[in-house]
């Protein structure tokens, strides 16, 4: 073999160490400039918007400046709206992870067909809103839907209910059929930590005695502990922000007997056409948001 | 010039330094081996020697060029990674080309070179296939002609049989040797094993907490080492240590045990105090003697090892280990006599390390 | 438990557990069964399960006399322009989040966290306002770009994770081999991240597919409605809903998504777990 160096001079100027960091950055910078056009410029403008009073088809409007907060706060409506949030986040939340703790640990066992097992729990979460939202709505039609049908047929309801219309049929309903709809989230991200226990520790906790429920309460459960966790902050997120399932299931209804705040900025901004007080009610929707998160990750670090 | 050199180079990560102003001179045709335990910043030295850190201060150089400032791509080394590294998605034969596709040769140059590394490596039959295909020793092989046809100043080499049943891992450091005493290039090994460090290098650089202990052939640094680490971390099995205190006659006490050191030179500026100096005695297994002239030991283990019987000792209340032949006939609890032979022994000071006797 | 013998029990759960299934995908068998009940079975009360006679009338009306068809298309461009770019620029950005180690990093990976987080409906109106500034309302594009804000900080949540999977060792390689940083994240990463780049795809094209509020606000005329709005539209719009064309328009919509669970499930559950658990 030739001998004979191939080593190149250094550039003179920055070093390797700085020309890394910049490539790292323009490797990124797409991600930074999409963000600032789509998430920070809106959020900002949103605070900003906030402390004015619009005129949604014209946009034009004049400074009020804490008004319109003063306004949602004296209003018994934000408040309402609030409550029902916090009810049908509480509410669909459980539901979710009872529904997805029983299938995950369902699934984790041999079964029959599994894999088309796990297709059809897996179905509901990627379903488009708006097809879940058209199946449940002829499923609990008064007259045709069969949910009232299998129910007066098997003896639980003398007469057609009307899920949707009525109080507290709504807010129930919601629940449900967003804990329908939600829960596979809870079912495979359960499932996957599931998968990781070793078996060595049931096999363990078997021989020092342990029967089937004392071995979920002292194995499973402190190991999906840490993935319960996030599950929890997750889905409490993103169900206290959702919007299309609630706008198209009952549209707020009975009057505003399902309203969440999403629903209220909606409404504010585009049939009410405040949309300064529409922007006001989104600010403190995420100050509310941000404040459970707080406490919620303070209370999960101990 | 070829070969490498490093300049007080330091690496800090957070608030570990992980290596701490290494000087080393590496000539080029040496095959050197970086030996050190686990977590001592041997890897850390060989990456930065790579270019895949960068020093916090210090220079490198590699063939009298200073390279602190290069990427890796032009450094003119190459790697073998302890986990091989091989491209998943691609062939043998494309893992092998693909240092020469990135230097932009023509193909038939690459053909060539590619074949020149098959038959040195014997990779022949195994071009077409898939490195998850390979068995660990092929892998290791592809891995090695990967690194070969780029012909590089340096090798460097991370642990590379460490994944290797022991085996085929005494079969692989006879081929690496050959190897590179064939293709005349500086080889520059990671490893935690001093077996293969004392095996295979032309010098031994022992490293411990980032900082370099000694830098020496592998006779020098298992005769004379510089300190109690280097002692006691090469050879096995391991060197004897007792602690005791040496006083200006050439005496040596630990509790009843006396041994007369008078026959070793002692370093200059060190002085045991006439009433005895605390130091810390070693004693490699094959310098200690079964004899009429020893004091009275009782053996504790035996250990069969097939060519010889490993025997640990209580000799004065202290654990010794030694080397006896396969024929003895020794039980537990027996009581023989033991003398250690006191040319062979070393001194080191027991709060840093360092040796006490000369040569 | 002990008396019960093991045939038994298994037996037993999976009864216990394919009812469990059943009773959730039953209203998604009720929506195809009515999708294919001829109207005049429709309306029967009780309803019957079965259906007498099965028809595809309501899907041919459906595509031939609504505009079922220009919304598919638009969904469709909408899918695929959102996910071609959002993985472009995803896929760059998880890469310098895992490979790299410039100052602010870890701040960065945090705020796209953040703005996971962020509600829609805050962002819909500032998002309004710009498009309207831009000329972009009434076009796919704005939605392309609106969907970036859910869309990407998804991807690189998903990307990032599958990307540090990816062996360091085989970027070092072919870095000391002679490939620029560049060209080591083409020659080497980007295949070995190519079943995690497939899985984020997926993820995003649903995400762009299911999408109904920003298309709300964004997109008033029919000719550039995707069909979560659309097929919205034709309910509000008819004196008589009519719950056979819904349906069919339902089954419809579902029918990527069918596509995808039985060919590539893999994928979607790699991604999942690889999201979801992570954290």
């Amino acid at each position: 073999m030739t001998s004979g160096t191939n080593i190149q001079t250094a550039k003179p100027g920055r070093t390797l160490a700085a020309r890394d960091n910049l490539l790292g950055l323009a490797f990124i910078a797409p991600t930074i400039l999409v963000f600032c056009a789509v998430i920070v410029y809106p959020l900002v403008s949103a605070i900003y918007l906030s402390l004015f009073s619009i005129y949604t088809p014209t946009m034009e409007g004049e400074w009020v400046g804490l008004a319109n907060f003063q306004e949602l706060l004296a209003k018994g409506e934000f408040w309402r709206s609030l409550a029902n949030t916090l009810l049908w986040t509480v509410g669909t939340l459980t539901l979710q992870l009872l529904f997805g703790l029983l299938v995950a640990l369902m699934l984790h066992q041999n079964m029959l067909f599994r894999s088309l097992a796990r297709s059809l729990v897996l179905f509901p979460y990627f379903l488009s809103t708006v097809v879940a939202v058209l199946m449940w709505r002829w499923l609990f039609n008064d007259l045709y839907g069969i949910v009232n049908h299998m129910l007066m047929w098997s003896g639980l309801l003398d007469m057609p209910v009307d899920w949707l219309g009525r109080m507290p049929n709504a807010m129930l309903s919601l629940i449900f059929v967003g804990a329908w709809k939600y829960f596979p989230f809870v079912v495979i991200a359960v499932l996957a930590r599931l998968q990781t226990i070793p078996d060595e520790l049931y096999e363990a906790a078997t021989i020092d005695g342990a029967g089937p429920i004392a071995r979920f309460f002292d194995v499973t459960l402190p190991q999906l502990k840490g993935v319960l966790v996030v599950i929890v902050l997750l889905r409490a997120i993103w169900d206290f922000k959702e919007f299309d399932l609630i706008y198209l299931l009952t549209g707020g209804g009975p009057v505003i007997a399902t309203q969440t705040l999403p629903l209220m900025v909606y409404k504010e901004a585009f049939a009410l056409n405040h949309m300064g007080v529409a922007s006001a009610t989104a600010v403190l929707m995420m100050l509310v948001m941000l404040t459970f998160m707080i406490i919620y990750l303070r209370k999960a670090r101990d | 010039m070829s070969g490498l050199t490093l300049r007080n180079v330091t690496k800090v990560f957070g608030s570990t330094t992980a290596v701490d102003g290494i000087d080393l001179d590496i000539g080029g045709n040496e095959f050197v081996s970086i030996l050190g335990p686990s977590g001592c910043g041997k890897t850390t030295l060989l990456r930065m020697l790579a270019g895949l850190e960068q020093p916090d201060s210090g220079e490198i150089s590699i063939a009298g060029k200073i390279v602190n400032d290069l990427p890796p791509s032009q450094r003119d080394i190459a790697m073998v990674f302890q986990t091989y590294a091989l491209y998943p998605h691609m062939t043998v034969a494309g893992n092998i080309e693909y240092p020469l596709r990135k230097r932009g040769l023509s193909k038939a140059a690459r053909q060539e070179k590619l074949e020149q590394a098959a038959e040195l490596l014997q990779l022949g039959e195994l071009l077409r296939r898939k490195p998850r295909e390979l068995s660990g020793g092929q892998q290791q092989r592809v891995a090695l002609g990967r690194a070969m046809v780029r012909d590089p100043q340096v090798f460097l080499l991370d642990e590379p049989l460490s994944n290797l049943d022991a085996k085929l891992r005494a079969h692989m450091r006879a081929e690496l040797i050959r190897l590179q005493r064939r293709i005349c290039r500086t080889m520059v090994y990671v490893t935690h094993d001093q077996l293969e460090a004392m095996t295979m290098s032309d010098r031994i650089a022992v490293i411990r907490n980032g900082r370099l202990q000694q830098f020496a052939p592998p006779q020098e640094v298992y005769d004379k080492p510089a300190n109690e680490f280097v002692a006691g971390f090469i050879g096995t099995p391991p060197m004897n240590f007792i602690d005791g205190r040496l006083a200006a006659d050439g005496s040596f006490r630990h509790g009843e045990l006396r041994l007369d050191l008078g026959v070793l030179q002692l370093t200059q500026g060190f002085q045991p105090a006439a009433d005895g100096t605390p130091v810390r005695l070693g004693i490699r297994p094959e310098a200690l003697c079964f004899d009429d002239d020893g004091e009275s030991a009782r053996v504790t283990v035996i250990e069969p090892v097939g060519h010889e019987l490993i025997v640990m000792l209580d000799y004065f209340g202290v654990e010794m280990t030694a080397r006896v032949a396969p024929n003895c006939e020794w039980s537990v609890d027996d009581e023989v006599r033991l003398r250690p032979v006191i040319d062979q022994l070393h001194i080191f000071d027991p709060d840093d390390g360092r040796r006490l006797n000369a040569e | 438990m002990r008396y019960i013998p093991r045939w038994l029990r298994r037996c037993l759960f999976n009864l216990f557990a394919w009812t469990v299934i059943l009773v959730i995908a039953l209203p998604l068998v009720w929506m195809i069964i009515t999708s294919i009940k001829p109207q005049s079975e429709l309306f029967l009360i009780p309803p019957a399960f079965f259906p007498e006679e099965v028809t595809f009338e309501h899907y041919r009306r459906l595509l031939t006399e609504t505009p079922f068809l220009t919304y598919l298309r638009n969904s469709v461009i909408l899918a695929g322009g959102t996910t071609v770019l959002v993985i472009v620029v995803a896929t760059l950005g998880a890469h310098s989040l895992v490979r790299f180690n410039y100052p602010g990093r870890e701040t960065l990976a945090g705020a796209v966290l953040f703005t996971y987080l962020l509600p829609s409906v805050v962002l819909v109106i500032p998002l309004y306002f710009l498009m309207a500034a831009l000329g972009l309302v009434n076009s796919l594009l704005s939605l392309v770009i609106a969907y970036t804000t859910f869309a990407l900080p998804y991807a690189l949540w998903l990307l990032r994770s599958f990307m540090s999977a990816i062996p360091a060792d085989l970027e070092a390689a072919a870095l000391v081999d002679g490939a620029s940083r560049f060209r080591a994240f083409i020659d080497v990463i980007l295949p070995q991240a190519a079943p995690g780049i497939i899985s984020t795809a997926l993820f995003t094209a649903i995400l762009a597919w299911n999408e109904y509020l920003f298309a709300l606000v964004l997109i008033n005329s029919d000719a550039s409605r995707p069909l979560t709005t659309g097929v919205m539209s034709m309910l509000v719009t008819s004196f008589n809903i009519e719950w056979s064309l819904l349906m069919a328009a339902s089954v419809m919509m579902s029918v990527p998504l069918l596509v995808v669970f039985v060919f590539l499930q893999k994928y979607l559950t790699r991604g999942f777990g690889a999201g979801a658990v992570k954290g």
